[in-house]
């Protein structure tokens, strides 16, 4: 059942592109799309600008990861800092962070730092915000239960506060490779000369619709790989407990 | 006096450090010690966006905007909450769609531009029902989760006491489902307008997003500062303003969807 309904709907797509029931110039069939899909991640472009956009996510996703670990930990705990970045996060946590871009662009100039940034910043108070709701939503009777026992200062922070943490950190970690990647592509449509979203952008305007589709279908494999992926990692590692991330 | 006393000795931190940072940046921008050309002064910033606001350009752009996402999240939401009701409700139906959701919903709602405007008209109709997409995911998703997370004992008490079909849905069914409803709404909303600012970065030639955009090609830096300002307002008005809605029409349950 669960490959029956998409597997119809490739085969009804491919028959109405064949017969030209739709036109096959916007749609092509899908053994089409499959067939340069396959034959142009080899030799031509995808796996290159596949590679492009893979560097970039590492890049944006390592920048963003550990800084917004650390500061999320530290609001959590040191009650001045989180008043201080409160305010902050709370106005830029809204905002769509690709309009970030144009700001990047003239600090930095337009290139990979600025593109690179723009995915990063994405994540970053995404992962931020999941670390701090975990250290303020965890159980208040551990931290009883640890100072009882006789834990205090960096002993309590690693035996019980960061334990009781992990989960909400493994599910900022996870949205947040989700969003960088989803800003990324965004940034590679709208300003960068490569990477699958740039793919997507330039046979859109050459109207070479089968490497459109398949620039297309390997953005989405892309994030699925990464959030199922990380899903079952998560439920692996942290066994413990029930994830609750949208 | 004496509570706004307190408030202010608990808070002061936050209210007062970014008006610290103002006033940093202010003097470090007029004292040439951040390049003004990069970092205006938050002065000139408010002058620009006065400008802006007095001669109409922005109440334009942000009109349209507004419309926009008026617009794509009653589209995504109507069908979100919908085939979202209908998944949670038909095993069937969530199983078949299931796989084709999962590849398609990590998919960046701006790569479907290309696509919609093969479907449907380009421009107007094709920026709102791709600035959808995402919403309507989100949407779909939390409703479904929503039916199936009420639980089965209130379902069996209500078929036990012969509720069924219209009144077993409208009586314990859809107030179960309405709080993950609301918090799917949410999440939408605040796609909708992340969307709709991209699509107009990338496509259109009004809107926030197109003002944002247009001045960085001129390099009217202040004027971008301005718009970026307007956007992050809008931003924390629809997800704050709705949060607090939320708080206020479904008080009995925590948002499942809180940070």
């Amino acid at each position: 059942m669960g490959v029956a309904v998409p597997a119809a709907a490739l085969i009804l797509w491919e028959i109405c592109s064949r017969l030209g029931i739709v036109s096959s110039r916007y749609f092509p069939a899908p053994t089409t799309v499959a067939w340069t899909l396959g034959d142009r991640l080899v030799a031509g472009d995808l796996g290159g600008d596949l590679l492009v956009t893979l560097t970039r996510l590492a890049f944006a996703f390592a920048l963003a990861a550990v800084p917004a670990v650390l500061l999320g930990l530290l609001m959590g705990i040191a009650r001045p800092v989180r008043d201080l970045v409160e305010p902050y996060l709370a106005f830029i946590f809204p905002v769509p962070k690709i309009t970030l871009l144009p700001f990047l662009m003239i600090i930095l100039g337009v290139g990979e730092p600025a593109f690179v940034l723009t995915g990063a910043s994405s994540a970053f108070f995404q992962i931020v915000i999941s670390t701090l709701a975990g250290v303020q939503t965890m159980d208040p009777r551990l931290l009883e239960v640890g100072r009882n026992y006789g834990a205090h200062g960096p002993r309590l922070f690693w035996k019980v506060i960061l334990p009781a943490a992990l989960p909400a950190i493994f599910t900022g970690l996870r949205l947040g490779l989700g969003l960088a990647l989803v800003t990324l592509v965004a940034v590679e449509f709208i300003a960068a000369k490569s990477g699958l979203g740039h793919l997507v952008y330039r046979h859109w305007q050459m109207l070479s619709t089968p490497e459109m589709y398949a620039a297309f279908a390997l953005v989405g494999g892309l994030g699925l790989v990464l959030t199922r992926g990380l899903r079952a990692l998560q439920a692996r590692v942290l066994t413990w407990q029930e994830d609750i991330g949208v | 006096m004496k509570a706004v006393g307190r408030w202010l000795a608990e808070h002061w931190i936050t209210i007062g450090s970014p008006i610290v940072l103002l006033y940093v940046w202010e003097w470090a921008s007029a004292s040439g010690l951040l390049r003004a050309a990069f970092f205006p002064r938050p002065s000139t910033i408010v002058d620009h966006l006065r400008d802006l606001a007095v001669d109409g350009t922005l109440w334009g752009h942000a009109a349209t905007t507004l419309v926009r996402i008026g617009w794509s999240f009653s589209l995504a939401a109507i069908l979100g909450v919908a085939i979202g009701l209908a998944m949670g409700l038909w095993r069937r139906l969530r199983e078949g769609l299931d796989p084709v959701f999962a590849v398609i919903y990590p998919i960046p709602s701006v790569l479907f531009l290309p696509l919609v405007s093969f479907l449907v008209p380009p421009g107007e109709i094709a920026l709102v029902v791709t600035a959808s997409v995402t919403s309507f995911f989100l949407i779909a998703f939390t409703t479904t989760h929503g039916v199936r997370q009420i639980d089965r004992l209130v379902v069996e008490a209500a078929r036990h006491y012969g509720a069924t079909g219209w009144r077993l849905f409208a009586a314990v069914l859809l107030p179960g489902a309405l709080p993950f409803i609301f918090t799917g709404l949410r999440l939408g909303l605040g796609f909708a307008l992340i969307v709709v600012v991209a699509v107009e970065i990338v496509s259109a030639s009004r809107g926030l997003g197109a003002l944002l955009w247009l001045s960085w090609q001129v390099l009217k830096v202040e004027d971008m500062y301005a718009t970026f300002f307007v956007i992050a307002l809008l931003g924390a008005l629809l997800s704050y303003g709705l949060a607090a809605l939320r708080a206020r029409l479904l008080p009995w349950v925590p948002d499942a969807g809180d940070r």
